[in-house]
């Protein structure tokens, strides 16, 4: 997948609203593989819809939303498993791991779908985020912040095309936040990727290469 | 998939599972085991004649004080005969032929002795609800093969035996023992062997072949008049009303028991659907249960779902491991019942073969069958309703 565009994409929950300033929102608008965008936006304006119409896990929305063209409401069921499995890879705003599960293992229930990344490179980057010893940990146990690290590896173990970090470093220090940047980049790179960050306020520091304004 | 499962199992109610797995063990044992026992016990009542298809009737002459005194014959004339054929409801009629001349049959057990007069008859082969091969005389032989009702032997077992503390005797073992049968008439005597090779539900006499009669009324009783006292008519319809009103304006009687082995078979029949009935409303209560526990598992685990889901799981791969849960406690639920019906079943035919030595034992094929069919379709809709179930969730209706 090379392109993600939205045409005068609006929620159906704006309907009815006619001010409307957006760089995203009733415009064409196109994402490329291999480039860096920022999405900021203030509460309220539709961000993290916009990631569940991206992700296929919402539909409510008027104007068409194009992978490489394809118009994605038609895509069925396995079509959107295949996306997320190889080409779209998410970082959810909600984190949505399994308080069940170990740190370690809410990355395994990823990396045994994909088999994209061995173990060593895994527990390299629990150490490198600083939570190496957190590995065993029940996910339920940790900060929001040592969370927000799981799912950044999480995300990272497939294959994609896309990176959607939504709000990945809202509870994370400078100094974690900026690695967490370097680690998620270099992937991007390895692989060739476009990556999407969006923000409310505080945002990683990246030489981003378009900044919209949601 | 370990992981998978280690979420997912999350909020199951083993007391809600238990319920169901006792339930439909409960309905599957009792819809298996009145379908195994209706097969078991089936060819106890039918034998040979189906009850539905066709059946005979014994008839004779009514035998009254005028009749006796007047010495107005009981006997069937050859016009009689013929018109009893004649009627649209018959499809064969035999005639029972007597000896008439006198016998004498001595048998030994162990060493004792029993001598008793008593008389044979004959239907043509046709009428015979015992095949043997054996079923014809031969004078060069001379060995006569008996066909006893089947109602002496139970007399016997259930009546005399036990009271005099005598063991039970199986229909092999009385085709074991010979018997010596003396023929005596038209100044002559003859001994011959004979042996039972059967017992009849049909008919109600001693019989032996016809050939064996004809020879024999020849040889010791030429001069004796043989016309039949009773007639055997084969009929279409047991229950065709012409019957009994045909019989009835000519002043005979039938012997009805015939019948009522269809009766039986019929409210054994009855009595075996209502309990089967009971059975399947108790496997469908209890799968109602299993459907509302799964139900209850995936709303309790909707998140999770939703989260494999949002992570690239297909919905094929997370229903799963519910479907599998399903369909192993369906299968445990199957094997089970078939090997509690094996037990039932070893209880109750051990009963029955004290009542019918002769019967088939049969085979639990019919029971596997349907609780084969009943596991594939049951297993099917669980499939089905978990497939759609997570389906919902992947449309992010739930």
């Amino acid at each position: 997948m090379n392109k993600i565009q939205l045409q005068n994409a609006l929620p159906k929950v704006f309907a009815q609203r006619t001010d409307i300033e957006s760089d995203i929102w009733k415009t064409n608008v196109a994402f490329e593989r291999g480039h860096l965008y920022l999405v900021q936006a203030n509460s309220g304006t539709g961000k993290s819809s916009m990631c569940s119409y991206i992700i296929g896990y919402r539909h409510d929305y008027s104007g068409q939303i194009l992978f490489d063209n394809d118009d994605i409401s038609r895509y069925g069921t396995s079509k959107w498993v295949d996306i997320r499995k190889h080409s779209l890879s998410h970082i959810f705003q909600e984190l949505r791991l399994f308080p069940e599960l170990t740190a370690m293992e809410n990355v395994e229930i990823k990396n045994n779908l994909t088999g994209y990344k061995d173990k060593k490179q895994i527990l390299s980057w629990f150490d490198a985020f600083g939570i190496g010893d957190k590995v065993d940990q029940k996910i339920g146990k940790m900060s929001f912040g040592q969370q927000q690290r799981v799912a950044m590896i999480r995300a990272l173990v497939q294959p994609f095309d896309f990176l959607l970090a939504d709000e990945p470093i809202s509870h994370l220090d400078e100094t974690n936040s900026r690695i967490m940047a370097e680690i998620m980049m270099e992937e991007a790179k390895k692989q060739g990727a476009g990556v999407i960050v969006t923000s409310i306020g505080k945002h990683m520091e990246l030489p981003y290469e378009h900044i919209f304004h949601l | 998939m370990k992981l998978v499962w280690k979420l997912l199992r999350q909020h199951i109610s083993i007391g809600q599972l238990a319920g169901f797995f006792f339930a439909n063990l409960l309905g599957m044992l009792i819809v298996l085991l009145s379908l195994q026992f209706y097969q078991d016990v089936k060819p106890a009542f039918s034998q040979e004649d189906s009850f539905i298809k066709n059946d005979y009737l014994i008839v004779s002459k009514s035998i009254s004080m005028v009749g006796s005194l007047t010495g107005s014959s009981s006997t069937f004339k050859e016009a009689e005969i013929d018109d009893i054929a004649a009627q649209p409801f018959t499809s064969a009629v035999g005639k029972f032929t007597a000896t008439q001349y006198h016998v004498a049959a001595a048998f030994g057990v162990s060493g004792m002795g029993f001598s008793s007069d008593l008389f044979f008859e004959s239907v043509p082969t046709q009428f015979v609800d015992v095949k043997s091969d054996d079923w014809h005389f031969n004078e060069a032989e001379g060995i006569v093969p008996i066909v006893l009702p089947r109602s002496y032997l139970a007399l016997y077992n259930f009546g005399y035996a036990p009271s005099q503390s005598l063991p039970k005797i199986t229909e092999d073992v009385v085709g074991m023992v010979e018997m010596v049968i003396v023929m005596r008439g038209n100044g002559q005597e003859q001994s011959v062997r004979g042996r039972v090779v059967g017992f009849s539900n049909r008919l109600n006499t001693i019989l032996a072949p016809e050939d064996f009669i004809n020879w024999s009324n020849q040889k010791f009783a030429p001069n004796e008049d043989a016309s039949p006292t009773r007639l055997i008519v084969q009929v279409n319809n047991p229950a065709d009303e012409n019957i009994m009103k045909y019989f009835g304006d000519q002043g005979y009687e039938i012997a009805e028991d015939k019948l009522d082995a269809g009766k039986t078979m019929f409210f054994l029949r009855i009595v075996s659907i209502i309990i089967m009935a009971i059975g399947l409303l108790i496997s469908a209560l209890s799968f109602y249960i299993l459907m509302l526990s799964i139900y209850l598992l995936v709303q309790k685990n909707t998140q999770k779902l939703q989260n494999l889901l949002l992570i690239g799981y297909s919905p094929a791969r997370v229903s799963l491991p519910y479907q599998l849960l399903t369909i192993g406690m369906n299968a445990v639920v199957l094997v089970l019942s078939l090997v509690a019906l094996v037990f039932v079943r070893n209880y109750y035919l051990d009963m029955l073969w004290s009542v019918f030595p002769e019967m088939d034992s049969g085979t639990i094929m019919p029971a596997i069958l349907l609780g084969l069919i009943l596991f594939v379709v049951v297993s099917l809709i669980n499939v089905f309703a978990v497939r759609n179930k997570v389906m919902a969730i992947w449309k992010n209706k739930e």
